[in-house]
């Protein structure tokens, strides 16, 4: 098994992380499930592959912690689809869990980082 | 995480169809846009749906995987370890069945002895605010529970500060006649607040108040329901009808409801006390009358009696006389109805627990057994990715789910095992027939359910836990991966082996105590006698002339009786128990001081008692038909502890003491003692008052046969009828049976620990033929070897044999131990059980022999191994 990322495989998702993804796709409003996947593979270059076995299962335990709602609705083309949105828990989450993540960046990069 | 359950749970109620309808069409629509997109990107319809098809993956994981989000996974986990728990147990019926069968014995012994102790000791008794009832009785400084004066208890009644209320009660016989047969019946004088304590409220009319209890009042009663059933044909027309008492008419005013009872002897009326006695002016007349009385909310019953002091304390100074030293004595409700039966209880309570715990025991054993021989498949769940903790806990489940059967096999057992306690049982355990099955008997048998599954399961989880995988997937040696269980297992056998000791060795104390009490000489030859016992109704039998009469006539007829060799009457026989004792002293002695007053047992007897019962006259005569006025017949131990050397006769007892009114008699003769508390109990001083002096309408005429005495039965009855037509036979039954009876409760719980020790034995030998068939099992290549090396048959019965005296030899140093502690345990509960070297050492000996039996076959199994086989196949 090689030890270096073949740069045309792309990128899964850390542990927890998708769930901070979703919640930062809905910011911009409410979007359904597909819409979320697209979302997060355009907003990252689509370095991001979304798994949608991993997917709905997310947005599940969202429901479950009440950070998200869902409601169906028509969407623009005339079809029925279920909607997601922020709660205003889900909007507090989302601000903790941003800055905890760029902590969280910034101290790995110090690490990795090639010294001087 | 609560918030996530709680939408779980919100999601339980609206139930799992739903969601998976919504997913389903979530993902379907999800589909749908991206084959719209495609078609828009300019791909045909069809490869448009295969492409987003692929990209969207596998739609049923997809919405499995989104369900599963909503689910208890540790909940489902439970399940799926019970699923595999159930496939495991019915791959091994043979195992399962044992274990819930000795599960089941264990569990439902002690689920009924439980349900019998929660009856007679633990549910409160049926009053209003029962734990504050107490009974109330006088005390001196040599005697408690002495009855209460009816001075006194105006006093106590009027002036105490630490009662709510007090009523007095006592029970008397009395006859109902002109209603057919004359009928005796048991009769409870109370006064009226009786029924207020007790919460007693008729079923039919009322119970007496204030009005109907005083002197001048119309006599009043009140029936018990048994009563008006069964003797009054549930006559309608009871209310305000008069019933013949005694020869005096008492108008019924109600009848009280089934379930009500407060008197161990089933009562047929109630009767006015205060109506019934009036006023009695002497302070220090003794009738026997006890108090039953509510302590206030928060008092203390130590601080109720001192309050109850402090009256008496007045009262000696006020009015002194005989009283001046009597205090208050109280004991609560429950203690006073059940403080007999409550040692014998907790004896078969903890012998129970013991055989539980060697039931147990034997189940760790074949737990333990049964996972080492599991330690491959154990290993190979290890392998493919089992947690550890999923392992322990998928052993722990399969024990509880044991354990469970065996609770549930148990219970039904237990429901079994009541009946037949409440059938067996002697009639004087109070309550016992309500020995039924309440929420806490399910709570006690689910507790030791819950109990035995774990702790039957700890065993085999220490060693899984541990199991190394990498030897048991080699499987090289059984005995190797067993050793550690072989050590634990032995161990059980070991404490089995001690428990079955101590259990055995209280069996055989208690055994003992009763052969002793059998065998014990009661002082008179119980065999061949017809207790025939009476109480003439004072309302026809007025005079001592009647009296006298009568009992003369009754005699005389009986005697000519054929078959009748002797007749004699008594007041009160042997082994029924104390049927009143008085103070007295002994003239020309010291006079004792106040509070130190000697007490002896008063009976009344007439000419021929003493030959009939063939109780032996140690010194001067029994009673004639011309003694002297005012002469007495003490027993042995009267005697002896008043004249250690010289001759009783002669001698002056003064009836009261020397503080108290009283005559005095002279001595004229000495009996052997009699057992009058029952049978092996230690004989009391008493004093025999010949019944032409002293007569009694209560007298039990004991009738000697030349064969057996119940042939006599009828032909007595003829002639009780034949002298006086309204005279209700109390009973009439040989006397050798009410002596055995005086045994019963003893009988009973001697057999039932006896049954315990044998269920520990037998569990027991189980326990150790298990063991040491395994032992031998997993050793049959050593001795393979061992015999083709050379060694003679001898030799390895020897070596196996050793094992199995090893273990039964700790085990019975370990049991000896135990033993000494429970011998103190038993003596301070059973009056008599002292501690026995022989019992031990028999005790001991059984339990070895038992080990030995079951030993025997494995052992003998050893020496069979066949050598060229073993080695052969090897």
């Amino acid at each position: 098994m090689s030890t270096v990322d073949n740069p045309r495989e792309r990128l899964e998702f850390l542990q927890g992380t998708l769930e901070v993804l979703i919640l930062r796709s809905l910011q911009q409003g409410a979007n359904h499930a597909y819409g979320i996947s697209q979302f997060l593979e355009q907003q990252s270059g689509d370095e991001f592959a979304v798994d949608n076995g991993s997917l709905y299962p997310a947005l599940q335990r969202l429901l479950q912690r009440t950070w998200i709602a869902a409601q169906w609705k028509m969407s623009p083309n005339g079809r029925r689809a279920k909607y997601y949105r922020l709660t205003p828990a889900g909007r507090k989450q989302l601000v903790a869990a941003t800055s905890r993540w760029q902590r969280f960046v910034e101290a790995m990069g110090r690490v990795l980082a090639p010294e001087g | 995480m609560p918030r996530e359950w709680l939408s779980k749970l919100q999601r339980v109620v609206a139930g799992r169809r739903g969601l998976a309808d919504d997913l389903h069409a979530e993902i379907d629509a999800h589909l749908e846009f991206e084959i719209q997109e495609n078609i828009a990107c300019g791909m045909p319809p069809d490869e448009a749906r295969a492409a987003a098809r692929r990209h969207v993956g596998n739609l049923t994981q997809i919405e499995e995987r989104a369900r599963d989000a909503w689910g208890f996974p540790s909940l489902e986990t439970v399940a799926q370890d019970l699923r595999y728990g159930l496939r495991g147990l019915r791959r091994s019926p043979g195992f399962s069945l044992v274990v819930v069968l000795t599960l089941a014995l264990g569990i439902g012994a002690n689920t009924a002895i439980f349900s019998v102790v929660n009856a007679v000791l633990l549910r409160p008794l049926p009053y209003p605010a029962a734990e504050r009832l107490v009974e109330l009785g006088e005390s001196d400084p040599k005697a408690e529970g002495i009855s209460v004066t009816w001075v006194n208890y105006q006093h106590w009644r009027n002036e105490n500060r630490s009662f709510e209320d007090m009523a007095g009660f006592h029970t008397a016989h009395v006859t109902l006649t002109g209603r057919g047969e004359p009928l005796p019946a048991r009769a409870a004088t109370v006064t009226s607040g009786f029924f207020g304590l007790t919460g007693a409220k008729p079923l039919l009319g009322r119970v007496f108040g204030d009005a109907d209890d005083r002197p001048g009042a119309a006599l009043t009663a009140v029936l018990s329901y048994r009563f008006w059933i069964d003797k009054l044909g549930a006559d309608a027309n009871i209310l305000g009808a008069a019933l013949t008492l005694n020869g005096q008419p008492y108008v019924v005013l109600g009848v009280l409801p089934p379930q009500f009872s407060f008197f161990q002897q089933p009562i047929d009326f109630y009767l006015p006390l205060h109506r019934m006695q009036g006023d009695i002016p002497d302070r220090g007349s003794h009738g026997s009358m006890r108090l039953l009385a509510r302590l206030k909310p928060g008092v203390t019953l130590h601080a109720a009696v001192a309050d109850l002091d402090l009256i008496m304390r007045r009262l000696a100074q006020s009015d002194p006389g005989p009283e001046s030293l009597h205090r208050a004595h109280g004991v609560f409700l429950t203690e006073y109805t059940t403080g007999d039966i409550r040692p014998t209880l907790l004896i078969l309570l903890a012998a129970v627990g013991l055989v539980l715990i060697v039931a147990c025991a034997n189940v760790a054993s074949l737990v333990l057994a049964r996972s080492t021989a599991r330690a491959r498949e154990i290993a190979i769940r290890a392998a493919i990715g089992a947690g550890r903790t999923r392992l322990i806990r998928q052993l722990l489940t399969e024990n509880l789910l044991l354990a469970a059967l065996g609770g549930f096999a148990g219970a039904l057992l237990a429901q079994w095992g009541s009946r037949a306690l409440i059938a067996a049982g002697p009639r004087d355990i109070p309550r016992l027939a309500e020995a039924t099955f309440d929420w806490r008997v399910l709570l006690f048998a689910a507790a030791i359910t819950m109990f035995t599954g774990l702790f039957t399961g700890m065993a085999p989880v220490f060693t899984a836990g541990r199991a190394n995988l990498v030897s048991a997937l080699k499987d090289s040696s059984r005995a190797s991966t067993g050793r550690r269980g072989q050590r634990s297992r032995s161990a059980l056998v070991v404490a089995q082996i001690a428990l079955t000791l101590v259990l055995v060795f209280a069996a055989g104390l208690l055994l003992r105590n009763l052969i002793v009490a059998q065998t014990a000489d009661p002082g008179f030859v119980p065999e061949h006698l017809l207790a025939l016992e009476l109480a003439l109704p004072s309302s026809s039998y007025r005079s001592p002339e009647a009296i006298r009469n009568f009992y003369d006539r009754l005699r005389q007829d009986v005697r000519a009786l054929p078959g009748v060799t002797g007749v004699g009457a008594v007041n009160c026989p042997p082994s029924v128990g104390d049927c009143g004792d008085w103070f007295y002293s002994v003239l020309d002695r010291p006079a004792p001081q106040p509070g130190e007053v000697p007490i002896s047992l008063f009976n009344t007897a007439d000419r021929d008692y003493f030959h009939t019962m063939r109780i032996p006259l140690r010194q001067g005569r029994a009673f004639t038909d011309r003694d002297p006025p005012r002469v007495a017949i003490v027993n042995e131990t009267f005697a002896r502890k008043w004249w250690p050397k010289g001759s009783a006769v002669g001698g002056r007892i003064k009836w009261g003491g020397p503080y108290r009114d009283g005559p005095v008699y002279e001595i004229i003769g000495v009996s052997g003692d009699v057992s009058q508390m029952g049978l092996g109990t230690e004989p009391l001083p008493e004093v025999y008052l010949p019944f032409s002096q002293s007569l009694s309408k209560a007298m039990v005429v004991m009738i000697r046969s030349g064969g057996d005495p119940q042939l006599l039965a009828t032909a007595v009855r003829r002639r009780v009828a034949a002298i006086d037509r309204n005279l209700p036979i109390q009973s009439l039954r040989p006397f050798a049976r009410t002596v055995a009876g005086s045994l019963a409760q003893r009988r009973f719980s001697t057999l039932l620990l006896a049954l315990f020790a044998g269920l520990a034995m037998i569990l027991a030998a189980v326990g150790i033929y298990g063991l040491l068939n395994y032992w031998v099992r997993v050793r049959e290549d050593e001795i393979a070897i061992r015999m083709a090396l050379g060694a003679p048959r001898p030799v390895i019965l020897r070596w196996a044999g050793w094992q199995a005296l090893r273990l039964s030899l700790i085990g019975v140093a370990i049991g000896m131990l135990g033993s000494w502690a429970a011998s103190r345990f038993l003596g301070s509960l059973v009056s008599g059980v002292t501690e026995s070297f022989a019992t031990l050492a028999a005790a001991a000996l059984a339990v070895i022999g038992i080990a030995a039996i079951a030993a025997a076959i494995p052992v003998w199994r050893a020496t069979r191994v066949d050598a060229m086989d073993k080695l052969h196949r090897a």
